[in-house]
């Protein structure tokens, strides 16, 4: 599409700056970290991070309901969450973006713009709260993302087995539970390499059913 | 990309502008504070811009194709033109390729605003939107990520 670059560069180079020009972009691609509060959603993002994790706000708004009916834009509540992210460049044409969303139901209608693209998901959870992932599961399986179900486990404390969990959460055998340490960043990494393994599994079907 | 969405029924097809700033922003002159019949709709929300002002009350209509990743540049060649100060702080961030995400964590945007005004930015010849050839990731790029993943200690 446009990703034409300024005549007087060189095409499929990796382009130095030089004079204050724009580099040629990386290619972005993004992992999508979901779960529940205080699951260490941002703990796993920032242990993975080359940058400390930067906060974008969106507006939870439901945008249409002041416009279509101002009678009745009083009534509608407006929710800012923060979505924390972090990056890590993979070499100079390829970045990798982890995004860390809220896991609520109640956010999931601005899911559809995040997994957009995404190679795959990690659903984070805590033994004490298993429910709190049910929706991005759900979410997941419905949109045919590939996921790993990771349970975070602080210290090494598990409430309950990977087998127990992956019964309550009733999620199809292909779909890989592990544990992992948020803190860490060697664990965070070997969890996303079981997603990168998902999304490369879903890749090469996808490639071979074209062809 | 479709799927199934059963939790949104009948979700009602958006309007990309209110009816009456259709007519332009300067001309409806919509954007003042209501007289006194409306009260502020709450106290802890009057200290701060809302944000959306900053669109002209646009807070849809984003291009689909920038999403929170994408990439963002100076448009080689661009000429000045006069620009808001939120949008100049955004070319200001793009002489180095840019995420769409770290633009709005930079300027404190909400992220729709920023979708609405890179998006303007790219339609005024401003910014370079680097929107990718094929959405979903090919099998030689996520061995890449693989690889450079498996590198990190």
């Amino acid at each position: 599409m446009d990703y034409e670059q300024s005549p007087d560069r060189v095409v499929g180079t990796a382009a130095v700056g030089s004079g204050g020009r724009p580099k040629k972009a990386p290619v972005p691609v993004k992992i999508i970290v979901a779960g529940g509060f205080g699951v260490g959603k941002t703990t796993t993002v920032g242990a993975i991070s080359e940058i400390s994790p930067l906060t974008t706000e969106a507006e939870m708004t439901s945008a249409s309901v002041g416009i279509d009916d101002p009678g009745q834009a009083t009534m509608k509540t407006t929710t800012t969450i923060a979505m924390d992210f972090g990056v890590l460049t993979i070499d100079q044409t390829l970045k990798l973006y982890i995004f860390g969303t809220p896991g609520q139901s109640r956010f999931a209608f601005m899911w559809d713009d995040l997994i957009k693209g995404a190679l795959g998901a990690l659903v984070v959870v805590d033994t004490n709260r298993i429910d709190d992932c049910y929706p991005a599961v759900d979410y997941f399986e419905r949109a045919g993302l590939p996921f790993v179900v990771g349970v975070n486990t602080f210290n090494g404390q598990m409430s309950y087995s990977l087998d127990e969990v992956r019964w309550a959460l009733a999620i199809r055998e292909d779909v890989p539970v592990l544990s992992f340490d948020a803190r860490f960043r060697g664990s965070v990494r070997d969890a996303l390499l079981v997603v990168l393994d998902q999304a490369l599994d879903k890749a090469i079907r996808q490639k071979s059913s074209y062809s | 990309m479709t799927y199934p969405d059963p939790d949104d029924p009948a979700h009602p097809a958006r309007p990309s502008v209110r009816p009456f700033l259709q007519s332009g922003p300067l001309s409806a002159g919509g954007y003042r504070p209501a007289p006194q019949d409306e009260q502020p709709p709450a106290p802890e929300q009057s200290a701060a811009l809302r944000p959306f002002v900053i669109t002209s009350g646009r807070t849809n209509g984003a291009d689909p194709d920038i999403g929170m990743e994408t990439q963002v540049t100076v448009a080689p060649g661009a000429g000045p033109v006069r620009l808001s100060p939120e949008m100049r702080a955004i070319v200001g961030l793009c002489f180095e390729p840019v995420s769409v995400a770290e633009i709005s964590a930079r300027l404190r945007l909400h992220l729709g605003v920023t979708r609405i005004l890179v998006g303007d930015l790219r339609a005024a010849g401003q910014l370079d939107v680097h929107v990718l050839d094929n959405e979903t990731p090919d099998p030689e790029t996520i061995m890449r990520v693989i690889r450079g993943l498996r590198a990190i200690t």
